[in-house]
């Protein structure tokens, strides 16, 4: 299993993914998962939020609550302490730097990002202290 | 000849691939847009507001310089 960021797990749902991604089932982190749920339930007034509103009944369902045939969400509560020991030895991350990394650590120590600019710095920072992988597959 | 447990892991890996059945062409057509189309940048923004608004998802500053 192979940890993908939210760019990556949309794109398994439509069954296009890029040709570098290893065949290998694919996860989402719960924090991921949540900034989905957000622009899903808490719209802007954007484009983005258009194109969301236009989603089907049975399309919104899929990126509420994923097949996990098709994509996983990670169980966080085995990575809960390590997530707080990474928060607490880098300063106070956030859930979604420590949860992505201590599951990357967990499964194959990589991460998967479908678009550049969802790689934050301070990630990638601690990635490398910590030996994960970062990928990027467009 | 192939055994049935390769024939289970290659229809699991057909099911992933295919993707969700529940979405519709049209479904389909606007996630590709936000994921490698014209709102790829708008959902990165997106994604990063929600977290700068989440100091427990985001985070914050260091905790020990309190």
């Amino acid at each position: 299993m192979i940890v993908v960021d939210e760019y990556l797990a949309i794109r398994s749902l439509t069954g296009v993914l890029p040709a570098s991604l290893p065949d290998e089932p694919l996860a989402l982190t719960t924090s991921a998962h949540w900034r989905i749920l957000q622009r899903i339930h808490a719209p802007g007034t954007g484009q983005l939020s258009l194109a969301m509103g236009a989603l089907s009944p049975t399309g919104r369902a899929a990126l509420r609550e994923p097949v996990p045939a098709v994509l996983e969400v990670v169980d966080p509560r085995p990575l809960l302490d390590q997530a707080a020991e990474i928060a607490a030895a880098y300063g106070n991350t956030g859930w979604l730097v420590a949860e992505t990394l201590v599951a990357g650590l967990s499964h194959g120590r990589q991460l998967w990002f479908g678009n550049e600019r969802n790689i934050g710095r301070r990630l990638r920072e601690i990635a490398d202290d910590l030996g994960v992988a970062i990928h990027l597959a467009t | 000849m192939t055994s049935k447990g390769e024939e289970l892991l290659a229809e699991f890996r057909r099911q992933r691939r295919a993707g969700d059945p529940r979405l519709t062409e049209e479904d389909k057509a606007i996630l590709l847009r936000i994921t490698m189309g014209d709102l790829a940048d708008e959902f990165a923004d997106s994604l990063a507001a929600i977290s700068d608004a989440d100091p427990l998802l985001g985070g914050g500053p260091d905790a020990q310089d309190d």
